[in-house]
């Protein structure tokens, strides 16, 4: 979408709170959501949504996102990095452990709110990458 | 859930034991309004008198933890009533004798020592759900975060196993699961003792089959628990990759994650926000929200529905499967370099026999339930319709435990924890939402009036509470929501950090924290004082 146009667009998507998963329609302009419409056509829902998923998602134009990498610098503060430092440093460090301390010393978290796709990565990273199973994801607390 | 969500609105008996529904799980609760509308009966067991438990018809005030020894109490009268489903039980169980015996000592009055729940209300609700035609059981967490979580489902599907009440419309075991994710999360393979598709880990024939796809043979034995890795850290884990979890203020016992994590010599956090957990990481890569990503979940009742992009994410923020990869290829590890969530998912299908059934573009109209063992399936939206995966349903001999901590003379209340409507987990989300914010601005201690007297508490007044691990000060709110002898917070607000108290114990099989019971002192204090953990 061109961000400068001001026409409105609609997309089809589930809520990102709780696991009922209710199907609502994002309703944006100029690259913003200006609110969404329950879908009553929703499988789980059928046109119902509660406070939050009718209400709760200004948080994602919060001018608190996290916008760019981030490093631990010498002195023990975090500051911006590129992509290239910030990915390298990642890198970097799970190798170093994994070389001081065996692949046993390396463990993955993954999200109960990101895509499938990202905790399918998630377990094939620690799985390619160490030969463990040392992944899990927060269904425990 | 055994049975889809569709089915919240048949039932003629509803069974709901340590779920507050109308707050954590709203829209599905509007489906079980439908069904008390059409004449449906409900049994609510809760410590708290929530809303739930003011719908219902027969409302058992349970001490917390003490699940198991109602559910049996249950079981017991469902049989001396001649209730059990004989023909069920013969066709599709195994161990029924066995059971009878060990039910025999547990009787209603045997229940009622433990739970506080009246012996006659605990037959009524034994025999009201034995005797109806359709029966489901619907819980949360507060079945399962106990260290006797395991025993309290088993519990639960003793009850629908004597009924019969599985494999119909209407019926079922039915988790509602609190994250959007938390089911394809597991159902990806991010668990330890678990491939994608929920193929075990320790089976010969599962390590052959993903060396293959991987090109990596993975070990054979399970991995450990987070729970366990958190314990490890600084002594046999010194790495970690965190993604999308504030680990620090949804984990039980803060003090003592905050510094698993910073004994770790490399912790790299994947965020939308600087979270207090992405505070303590060497690197925080940002990430792209819900909004402005493509992928899929799959909801509470194994719906696969997708989710799509329709905003840009700002600045340089990535998608998650994006970022994971390629750390990944600067590490040299081939098969990572993905340039789409499309071949992920459907790598993710091909390897799964209960998505064998699906790809991407089948996915795209949300219709499916898992299992899809085959191109051209349905999907099952009700499980166990036909039989058991494992032949046989089992009863299991379960036994009444305490919990971890009791309370005592030092520490003389029972603290238990849960969501609010308005607040979702630790609030990275709806704190930065400003209509909710004025909805639900802070946190408060749901107190008993009588236990507010006896500690010289006042409603609007500050409080120091205090469990074996720390203190959190916190606003007191008198209400008879809470029964005598148990408080109520959430854990969602960073400045009353109620997981600074939780901690006492876990689950020995699923390693889940006991959050729901922690024993607690309260005083009175002029002002707060203490705003952190630290």
């Amino acid at each position: 979408m061109n961000a400068t146009t001001s026409d409105t667009k609609t997309t089809r998507t589930i809520c990102g709170y709780c696991g009922v998963g209710c199907s609502l329609d994002l309703v944006t302009r100029d690259n913003r959501i200006i609110a969404v419409h329950p879908a009553f056509d929703g499988p789980a829902n059928q046109g119902a949504l509660c406070v939050k998923g009718q209400f709760a998602y200004d948080y994602v134009h919060h001018p608190d996102r996290l916008t760019h990498p981030l490093v631990r610098d010498e002195a023990g503060q975090l500051r911006r990095a590129s992509w290239d430092e910030a990915l390298q440093r990642a890198a970097l460090g799970f190798k170093n452990v994994e070389q001081k301390h065996g692949r046993h010393a390396v463990y993955g978290v993954a999200s109960g709110r990101t895509p499938s796709e990202a905790n399918y990565m998630m377990q094939k990273f620690i799985r390619v990458g160490f030969g463990t199973n040392y992944i899990d994801n927060c269904s425990r607390a | 859930m055994s049975n889809p969500l569709a089915d919240m609105e048949k039932p003629d008996v509803i069974f709901c034991i340590g779920t507050n529904m109308t707050e954590a799980h709203p829209v599905a609760a509007t489906r079980l309004k439908k069904a008390l509308a059409r004449g449906a009966k409900m049994i609510v067991a809760d410590p708290r008198r929530i809303r739930l438990a003011e719908m219902a018809d027969l409302y058992l005030p349970i001490r917390v933890g003490s699940d198991t020894a109602l559910l049996l109490g249950m079981a017991h009268v469902i049989v001396r009533e001649g209730l059990a489903d004989s023909e069920f039980i013969a066709a599709r169980t195994e161990g029924y004798e066995e059971l009878v015996d060990h039910l025999q000592e547990k009787t209603p009055e045997w229940a009622e020592s433990i739970t506080g729940v009246p012996a006659a209300m605990i037959e009524e609700a034994a025999i009201l759900y034995g005797s109806s035609g359709k029966a489901a059981i619907y819980y949360t967490l507060g079945i399962t975060e106990h260290i006797c979580g395991v025993e309290n489902v088993q519990s639960l599907c003793n009850l629908a196993l004597l009924t019969g009440n599985f494999g119909r419309e209407g019926t079922g075991v039915n988790p509602m699961r609190g994250q959007n994710n938390i089911q394809g999360a597991g159902d990806s393979g991010a668990l330890p003792n678990n491939y994608a598709g929920f193929q075990p880990v320790d089976d010969a024939a599962n390590q052959a089959k993903f060396e293959k796809a991987y090109g990596r043979k993975v070990d054979l034995e399970k991995g450990i628990t987070k729970v366990t890795a958190l314990d490890q850290c600084g002594d046999r884990i010194f790495a970690m990759l965190i993604d999308g979890e504030n680990t620090v203020v949804s984990d039980p016992d803060q003090e003592h994650c905050i510094h698993a994590l910073k004994s770790l010599e490399h912790l790299v956090v994947i965020d939308i926000f600087l979270t207090e957990t992405a505070e303590l990481a060497d690197v925080v890569l940002p990430a792209a929200s819900w909004a402005e990503t493509d992928g899929n979940f799959v909801n509470t009742e194994r719906r696969i529905q997708r989710v799509r992009k329709a905003v840009e994410p700002p600045g340089e923020a990535r998608p998650d499967w994006w970022i994971i990869g390629r750390i990944a290829q600067r590490m040299g590890m081939s098969g990572m370099d993905y340039d789409s969530p499309v071949p992920i998912f459907n790598e993710l299908c091909e390897l799964s026999p209960i998505y064998q059934g699906i790809d991407w573009d089948l996915a795209e109209g949300g219709q499916y339930q898992w299992p899809i063992p085959y191109r051209g399936h349905p999907g099952t939206p009700r499980l166990h319709e036909d039989g058991f995966i494992n032949g046989r349903g089992k009863f299991s001999f379960t036994d009444y435990r305490d919990p971890a901590e009791t309370i005592d003379e030092d520490y003389p209340l029972w603290l238990t924890t849960g969501r609010r409507l308005e607040s979702y987990h630790t609030r990275t989300q709806t704190g930065r939402s400003e209509g909710i914010n004025d909805l639900l601005p802070e946190e408060t201690l749901e107190v008993h009036p009588s236990d507010a007297a006896r500690f010289g508490l006042h409603d609007g007044g500050w409080a120091r509470m205090s469990s074996r691990r720390g203190a959190v000060d916190v606003r007191v709110e008198t209400t008879r929501r809470s029964p005598q002898g148990t408080v109520f917070a959430s854990f969602s607000f960073a400045d009353v950090p109620i997981n600074v108290l939780t901690g006492s114990g876990y689950d020995p099989i699923t390693h889940t924290a006991e959050l729901k019971v922690c024993p607690v002192h309260v005083e009175p204090i002029a002002e707060r004082t203490r705003l952190t953990a630290d």
